[in-house]
């Protein structure tokens, strides 16, 4: 199987750079061992919320350079700061270009809301979920906090205490159907999604009209748990309409369903821009030769190699095993790039699970065009982005998306500037 | 039935205090409460937070002392054989194997069997090949195998049974009550200065008898008395593995050594101990290091190979509260023999008595000694009957339990007859919502969330999971643990900022125990969890409780 890229991992990462190929008329496949760290999405993406030393970033654009003078490792220091802001508009662009009418800019950050109900900074988010852009200031007098009855994944008590300390008055009620009692009945399935099959059906509409409204009476706004409107896109506006009120989502525990929706809708853009998304599968094994890859082998393709000019690895942090800790050691399990780690395991870990855990900035080494180094040397065409690299911190710093999405953008920019190199050398 | 304030507004004297919460404090409680004393216990965390809840869960048979301590083992197995009776839902029947491997030498084997023997253990050798057959996970190279009737012991489920029967019999428990001192009237000690550390005050209460039953801790509780009982701190360190490997208790058998025992228990089973002299000062921060990993892995291969390839969830690390009585630098030869010290003839302090040393085994025994002892100095005549009636939990039978709350989805009804016992009676008239699961990994549902924090004095999430092992499994807490502070805060009084609080503390609690083993797929989920929590939720730590993890 010959194509012009073969993306390893199918996350976000591997998604934007391979959706940018193919707009760019690239034959792309992705190799995706399944679960991304999309399933617990937030519903917004970090670009750039603290300097690797703590301090605030507020304008990411414009202090992107701090970051750049003093944390060499950095990826978005590779990237310097002219490629940095390009790429933060490049991929502003691609998601509404995809149809993902997502709010706020890499100018200024805005606060999204958690399910505790912290306020915190980031660059993106979802339609629909809820936001402020001051972080001490939410945009109601009053809001009423809906949750269903008996779910244990979200827990409007959290919010409302949050809320309250911010001088927001709330109210907290619970909708119910008579067919989540089904469900009910199973006591492992009050999940979301299949919550969500249910809520969304036609038959819960009226249901939803009637009690919201009441719910609604003496709020501002509604906050609902993220369980809402994915099969059915038009009923969280309709109800709306009806009541006269606005409706705001706010992420649950996982599943997280609007990470699984964005996931889905990422995946179909690229499949339906002609990519080959290879679900359930995974790289057992690649052949290295004159420092370039040649061949890539999967577990469901046996020894039939996939083949391609170029090979983007996007497979993720520990959780995606796109690198993997033993007793003593990280390593990168597919080609063995070098890895950046600390020798002793005991200095990997704060104590405290909330300081900063060393372990998280490990990853593999790349060039300042991101080519994976392996020996110290890098391979030509083999090109390493996402949660994957080395030299940053995705919850410290709130830049793990950012890093994804700014990484496979610049990746893919530059395959496609080889590419036009070779073509315009070739005539 | 949380913490009352009975105590302070409580104007006659108690006939007994009793400073501590472990298996020894509890069993002292409730053998108090049967014989019609009027008692109090108090423990500054929660219960079975010490030694109690810090070993293998092994229901020794006694074997393991009996070539180097015969009295302990006599003691031993004839507790074991009690306990398998009135905490028969603590307990599981596994029996164990004592198992030579190629290094080891043979002929201890026998000096074992004769000195089982002769304390009257009932140990038996068997063929090598028939000890596989009966624990395919044994290392098959063993040269020899001795059955013994060891078992295991939920401890934490044990000490609250005892609260529970205590509390029965009119006794009252204080958990979060801190003893800061003892009130002393020329020579007799007539009460306790205490720190309520729920409601934050400082009061003072009076009793005839003062119990010092706090383990490791009875050295500084008699300090406040002026007096010196030496203890000698042991550390062990044991590891948990994510599932189940033997189905029996699995022994070297050799002189006690590092890692040496494979327990197997409710999902899991674990490995140790290590042991190594600690200073006195250092009690209360017990960390596992990497050398002691290295030491149980490479030794616990050695019982069952397939360690090797069994994720470890956790490890965790115990003080045995051994009393000083030479110079012996490991601590594996002090004596594990009960001490009960009567302060009125070895100091001439009245009104105070203490009693430590033991094991988890020998709790009941160690109850009844220092029982014996109160009522003499009360002039209580009542006997002993701890010995002979069953604990709440081991009243009724599984299959009586099972048609009680029959009415409860299966996988549930299981788990929780599994560990409450007939306490699982409780969850008879439970709606769908109370049926929903809170941890799929240990199936523990709503209701027995909601009969925790109501009635087994639950202050946290920490304690909750003491009570029904909520965040014990495979994923440590990951999702079941904001379930939990979500039902928190719908059945404790607690505001939501405290139960959001108790959260965080809940997870750097679990972090503490992953941490010396965080590689592989338990980095996978610590990363994971921290993504979930501090990235997702925005969750961390209060300022306050910042500065504690730092002291």
């Amino acid at each position: 199987m010959t194509f012009d890229t073969v993306i390893i991992g199918g996350g976000l990462s591997g998604l934007i750079s391979g959706i940018r190929l193919l707009q760019n008329k690239k034959k792309c496949a992705i190799i995706s061992s399944g679960q991304s760290a999309l399933h617990f999405f937030s519903g917004s993406f970090d670009l750039l919320n603290f300097l690797p030393n703590g301090e605030k970033v507020a304008y990411p654009q414009k202090e992107i350079n701090k970051l750049i003078k003093n944390f060499p490792e950095h990826p978005y220091t590779k990237l310097g700061e002219n490629e940095f802001n390009k790429l933060t508009e490049q991929a502003e662009q691609l998601l509404k270009q995809v149809g993902l009418h997502v709010q706020g800019s890499s100018e200024k950050n805005h606060f999204r809301i958690t399910p505790l109900g912290e306020l915190k900074p980031t660059w993106l988010t979802m339609p629909q979920f809820a936001i402020t852009h001051n972080d001490s200031l939410l945009p109601w007098k009053k809001v009423c906090l809906i949750n269903i009855k008996g779910f244990l994944d979200f827990h409007p008590e959290f919010v409302s205490e949050a809320f309250k300390a911010k001088g927001v008055k709330t109210e907290i009620q619970f909708f119910d159907l008579p067919e989540l009692d089904r469900i009910r009945k199973n006591p492992s399935e009050f999940r979301s999604t299949n919550l969500s099959i249910i809520l969304d059906k036609e038959s819960s509409r009226e249901k939803m009209i009637e009690d919201f409204s009441v719910f609604s009476k003496n709020s501002d706004a509604l906050i609902l748990p993220d369980c809402w409107g994915h099969k059915n896109s038009s009923l969280l506006s309709d109800v709306m309409k009806e009541i006269g009120k606005p409706i705001f989502l706010l992420p649950t525990f996982p599943p997280s369903l609007i990470g699984v929706y964005t996931q889905q809708f990422l995946k179909d853009c690229f499949t339906k821009l002609g990519g080959t998304y290879m679900l359930g599968d995974s790289v057992t094994e690649a052949n290295i030769k004159n420092n370039r890859v040649t061949e890539v082998f999967t577990k469901n393709h046996g020894n039939i190699p996939f083949k391609a000019d170029n090979v983007i690895l996007s497979s993720g942090s520990f959780f995606s095993q796109g690198i993997i800790a033993d007793m003593n050691k990280v390593y990168e399990p597919v080609f063995s790039l070098d890895t950046d780690f600390l020798e002793k395991r005991s200095d990997w870990y704060n104590r405290n699970l909330f300081e900063n855990q060393k372990y998280q900035q490990f990853g593999v080494k790349t060039d300042n065009n991101f080519r994976g180094l392996k020996n110290g040397k890098p391979i030509d065409n083999l090109f390493v982005t996402g949660a994957i690299l080395n030299g940053f911190n995705p919850i410290k710093e709130g830049c793990g998306a950012g890093v994804s999405i700014l990484t496979a953008l610049y990746v893919a920019n530059q395959i496609l500037i080889k590419e036009q190199t070779y073509e315009s050398a070739g005539q | 039935m949380k913490t009352t304030t009975t105590a302070s507004t409580h104007t006659e004297p108690w006939d007994v205090i009793i400073i501590g919460g472990g298996a020894t404090g509890a069993g002292t409680a409730r053998d108090c409460a049967r014989r019609g004393l009027k008692t109090l216990m108090l423990e500054r965390h929660d219960i079975a937070t010490g030694a109690t809840g810090r070993n293998h869960g092994l229901l020794h048979s006694g074997s393991r002392y009996a070539v180097t301590d015969r009295e302990s083992a006599e003691e031993c197995i004839k507790e074991n054989m009690i306990l398998k009776k009135i905490a028969r839902h603590c307990v599981e029947k596994t029996d164990g194997l004592f198992l030579t491997l190629p290094e080891d030498d043979l002929s201890y084997q026998s000096k074992f069997i004769e000195s089982c023997q002769a304390a009257g253990i009932n140990v038996q050798a068997i063929d090598p090949k028939e000890a596989l057959l009966r624990e395919p996970s044994a290392n098959p190279t063993i040269i020899g195998a001795v059955l013994v009737p060891d078992g295991t012991v939920d401890p934490f489920r044990l000490t609250l049974s005892n609260i529970l029967d205590a509390k029965e019999h009119g006794a009252e428990i204080l958990t979060y009550h801190e003893v800061l001192g003892l009130i002393k009237e020329q020579n007799r000690i007539i009460g306790v200065k205490i720190y309520d550390h729920v409601n934050k005050e400082e009061k003072d209460i009076y009793g005839n008898i003062i119990v010092n039953a706090s383990g490791i801790w009875g050295q500084k509780i008699a300090e406040y008395a002026d007096l010196k009982i030496k203890m000698f701190p042991a550390k062990g360190s044991l590891l948990i593995f994510g599932h189940r490997v033997n189905q029996m208790v699995l022994n070297r058998c050799r002189k006690p050594a590092d890692a040496d025992i494979l327990v197997p228990g409710d999902t899991i089973c674990l490995i140790g101990t290590t042991s190594t002299h600690v200073p006195f000062e250092e009690v209360d921060q017990m960390y596992v290091n990497p050398e002691e990993v290295d030491i149980l892995l490479r030794e616990g291969e050695k019982l069952s190979p397939s360690l090797v390839n069994t994720r470890i969830l956790r490890g965790y690390a115990g003080v045995r509260p051994l009393v000083a009585s030479d110079d012996d630098p490991s601590g594996r030869n002090v004596s594990r023999g009960i001490v009960l010290l009567d302060h009125e003839i070895r100091d001439g302090l009245e009104g105070f008595i203490t009693i430590t040393g033991g094991k988890l085994m020998t709790y009941r025994l160690m109850a009844e000694w220092a029982t014996d002892l109160i009522c003499k100095k009360l002039n209580n005549t009542t006997r002993c009957t701890t010995a002979e009636v069953n604990l709440p939990g081991s009243r009724l039978t599984k299959e009586e339990v099972n048609k009680k709350i029959i009415s409860v989805p299966s996988s549930i009804r299981e788990s929780a007859i599994y560990r409450m016992g007939d306490k699982a009676e409780n969850l008879s008239c439970n709606t769908d919502i109370e049926n929903s699961l809170v941890c799929e990994c240990e199936e523990v549902s709503a209701g027995e969330v909601e009969y925790a924090f109501k009635e087994l004095h639950v202050n946290n999430l920490i304690d909750l999971r003491r009570r029904t092992r909520v965040g014990m499994g495979t994923c440590q807490g990951e999702l079941c643990a904001c379930r939990a502070a979500g039902l928190m805060n719908q059945y404790s009084n607690l505001p939501a900022n405290k139960c959001k609080e108790s959260l965080s503390v809940f997870l750097n609690e679990r972090w503490k125990g992953i941490r010396p083993i965080a590689w592989g797929d338990t980095l996978r989920e610590s990363e994971f969890t921290s993504w979930i929590y501090e990235g997702v939720c925005g969750l961390n730590l209060s300022e306050e409780q910042l500065k504690n993890t730092k002291k």
